[in-house]
């Protein structure tokens, strides 16, 4: 058995216990949020949240920043390991790579979210997502998860590129469905009234919408770039730069779908609810791109 | 992506005095729908709906593969609406066109007001307009307007804003602004759309894709380009596993005669001549051809073996200690026999059946042409013949598969490309902001009004406005 293939198991594990702190943490939450006028969050976290529950969020970001190190680890072993064998290092080279690659984007963009904005609730819905990711990873046949050598049309220096920016706009989405999700979870609670302290630590729906509009807004350039990316590489291997090869052509689909979004948050009425489950609606075509793509239709793409 | 009802005070449009439909109003109209965001949308959601039908229905197939997977009135259907080859038809063209129509009249719409503001920006506003905003504060302070408006106007300075103060009797008004390039940005993706699409029209009409079967040592004239070129050598490269790391194909240029280039070119690397590229595309056995062949000639008498020869293509040869001169003339790889035609011909290009021709001469009295089978050993005979022949085996001729390309319309594409990555990035990253503030002299001290707009990044912005205030206050 190959060495990252057990850190790659113990990211997963980790991933699994700091979904579970963020659950506890936002169950542990007193529900003080009525008290701080809105929009000016009380900036004194003990103020805010009991003791426990503090200790509780502290912990879950420290497993999650040292889960996302162990996956940092994984990855540097499965890129020597690749050298080793075949000469190129990209360590998202198969499904499971590029699954555990997404996932390594999606923690890294929510400590940073953590760290900036001093939110922990999203954890919970954000970090399941990076977790999730991890296990759909670990639950490919070991076939798919070892480092076989690249087929010719893949060893390229465009793999580097093409593959980990088109990968870093999938986190990007995902970060933004989790955010959707947390919307419609929130906002159910707002509409019934519920004084459950489970949503206590929510921030409020507008810096939800915010935080999703957000995502969105670094994926959909990042997708353009890849897409790109991926045109000039298929300059250089298939003879044409566009191909309309189902890959290529659901991933435009994917760029056409966040376009329309981008577009309808100019105008009034797609904040909020709409956003939030077109967001969803994105991350879920996202997901069919991403996976759907590679096992039900065929292509030039078959290999990934 | 500039849409937003603006809350600024830009007053471009003035009301019609005329009520009836003139040109003018009309012309406006025609432009307001296709600049409209709405219609953006529309394509969008449009285009991505019927991207799908591509992806789902094979594309460019013979019509006996659809006939057979949904029959034959839905494939009557897919020929009338196109969808055996969805992304050439001319309603899906027309979309693209139309999101070109669309993004070019925004364009023509919403970038002079962005270009005007980049120039100059109106500062008067009434204190309603401000005491409107979003984002809003009044704060009380105990100075002078003149201290409060030269703080204020140094403030926004270092944080980058452009500021613009005017004092009018009684009051001052300062206005800043900050990131109107993410609306340039917006813009130049705009633009890009249609950049992208013409250099994608400019390949299609003057750009060419062929696929070439090339054996090696021959040499092919390429008509496109009037220079000939020679596959010198093909091979693959294998890792230690077994896999294929790299299929290569040798290729020189010769124009006018001369030998100009020489390449290896492999799967990711293709060769590049007068602007034709050559790509190493597939590769496999020849189906008209091969290298050599291995006979077993067997006495029909004795039935035993007497010899065995190897047969290099179409070369004659004597065999050794028997009165026979053989050579080997046709191959097929799927042998198959047009019986009208008397045509013998290779049914596909695989090696499903393969044969050879061989012509045999023996002691020079018997004649005699026969086609012998690799899997058939004895299905013909040749009468007059003391022998039996047994083909046993060969060693297939390689061919490369290659791409053929020349599109001039690349580099507009890519000159698209940048222009949208580069203003899709300005765009994202970069949110205009907008600043006003009026300073009222009150009783003790001065009050100020502040009030502040963006079109996107709320949270961010609220910050920044917070962090403002607090800074001003904390002058006093």
């Amino acid at each position: 058995m190959m060495r990252s293939l057990f850190l790659f198991d113990m990211t997963f594990w980790l991933y699994l216990a700091a979904l579970g702190l963020y659950v506890a943490y936002l169950f542990a939450k007193r529900p003080a949020m009525q008290l701080a006028p809105a929009g000016h969050p009380i900036d004194n976290i003990e103020e805010r949240e009991g003791a426990w529950a503090t200790q509780l969020g502290q912990v879950a970001t420290l497993v999650t920043v040292f889960g996302w190190v162990l996956n940092t680890l994984a990855l540097t072993t499965r890129a020597f390991e690749r050298m080793e064998h075949s000469g190129t290092f990209a360590p998202w080279s198969n499904q499971f790579e590029a699954m555990a690659y997404v996932s390594w984007a999606i923690i890294l963009g929510y400590v940073l979210l953590e760290f900036r904005y001093r939110i922990k609730a999203v954890g919970a819905f954000v970090v399941g997502i990076g977790f999730i990711a991890m296990g759909a990873a670990s639950l490919l046949p070991y076939r798919y998860q070892t480092a076989e050598p690249l087929v010719p049309a893949l060893n390229s220096y465009w793999i580097y590129i093409h593959v980990s920016v088109t990968l870093t706009s999938y986190a990007a989405f995902a970060m933004a469905g989790g955010l959707g999700l947390m919307y419609l979870f929130k906002e159910r609670a707002v509409n019934r009234g519920s004084q459950s302290r489970f949503y206590a630590a929510f921030p409020d729906l507008e810096t939800i919408d915010e935080l999703g509009y957000k995502a969105i807004m670094l994926g959909f350039p990042l997708l353009a770039f890849g897409i790109i990316l991926g045109a000039m590489w298929a300059n250089y291997a298939w003879g044409g730069y566009w191909s309309w090869d189902p890959k290529e052509t659901w991933s435009l689909i994917v760029w056409l779908i966040y376009g329309a979004y981008i577009h309808a948050r100019m105008t009034r009425g797609w904040e909020g609810h709409r956003a939030a489950v077109y967001a969803i609606f994105g991350f879920l075509m996202v997901i069919f791109c991403f996976w759907g793509v590679n096992f039900l239709l065929s292509g030039l793409h078959a290999y990934a | 992506m500039n849409g937003k009802p603006d809350t600024a005070p830009d007053s471009t449009a003035p009301a019609p005095s005329t009520s009836r439909l003139g040109w003018e109003e009309f012309s406006r109209e025609v432009v307001e729908f296709f600049a409209s965001i709405k219609l953006a949308m529309f394509l969008f959601i449009v285009l991505a709906m019927t991207a799908t039908i591509g992806t789902v229905i094979q594309q460019g197939e013979r019509p006996e593969t659809y006939v057979q997977e949904y029959g034959e009135d839905a494939y009557r259907w897919f020929v009338r609406l196109g969808f055996i080859d969805v992304y050439h038809t001319w309603w899906f063209t027309s979309l693209l066109g139309l999101l070109c129509v669309n993004s070019l009249t925004c364009f023509h719409k919403r970038f002079p007001s962005v270009w005007r503001s980049m120039r100059q920006d109106k500062v008067s506003v009434s204190l309603a307009f401000i005491q409107g905003m979003k984002q809003q504060a009044t704060l009380s302070l105990n100075q002078s307007k003149e201290s409060v408006a030269e703080h204020l106007v140094r403030l926004l300075a270092e944080k980058g804003y452009r500021v613009l103060a005017k004092s009018d009797p009684g009051e001052v008004t300062v206005y800043a602004t900050k990131g109107i390039m993410g609306r340039v940005g917006a813009h130049v993706a705009h633009l890009s759309a249609t950049v992208i699409v013409l250099g994608g029209l400019l390949g299609s009409y003057y750009g060419f894709q062929e696929f070439g079967v090339c054996l090696e040592g021959q040499t092919y004239h390429i008509p496109r380009g009037n220079f000939d070129l020679r596959v010198d050598k093909f091979w693959i490269d294998y890792h230690e596993n077994g896999s294929v790391k790299s299929y290569n194909s040798t290729l020189t240029v010769i124009d006018q005669g001369t030998p100009t280039a020489t390449k290896t070119i492999t799967v990711n690397d293709p060769l590049v001549y007068k602007g034709i590229w050559f790509y190493q595309s597939s590769y496999g056995d020849a189906w008209d051809q091969i290298e050599a062949a291995r006979i077993n000639i067997k006495e029909k008498n004795s039935d035993k073996i007497v010899a065995t020869v190897d047969l290099e293509w179409n070369k004659e040869k004597a065999v050794e200690g028997l009165p026979l001169k053989m050579k080997m003339t046709d191959f097929v790889a799927d042998f198959a026999f047009n019986s009208t035609e008397k045509k013998v011909f290779s049914k596909t290009a695989e090696h499903a059946n393969p044969a050879i021709r061989l012509t045999v001469d023996e002691r020079s009295t018997v004649q005699s042409t026969p086609w012998v089978f690799y899997h058939y050993p004895d299905l013909f005979e040749i009468k007059d013949s003391a022998y039996q022949f047994e083909f046993i085996g060969y060693q297939p001729k390689k061919f490369t598969g290659l791409q053929i390309a020349r599109n001039p319309g690349i580099n507009m594409v890519w000159i698209g490309c940048t222009m949208l990555v580069v203003g899709m990035t300005l765009s994202s990253l970069i949110y205009h902001r907008r600043l006003w503030a009026k300073i009222v002299p009150g009783e003790s001290g001065v009050t100020v009004h502040l009030g502040g707009t963006t079109h996107k990044s709320q949270i961010d912005f609220q910050k920044e406005f917070k962090k403002l205030t607090e800074k001003i206050q904390s002058k006093t």
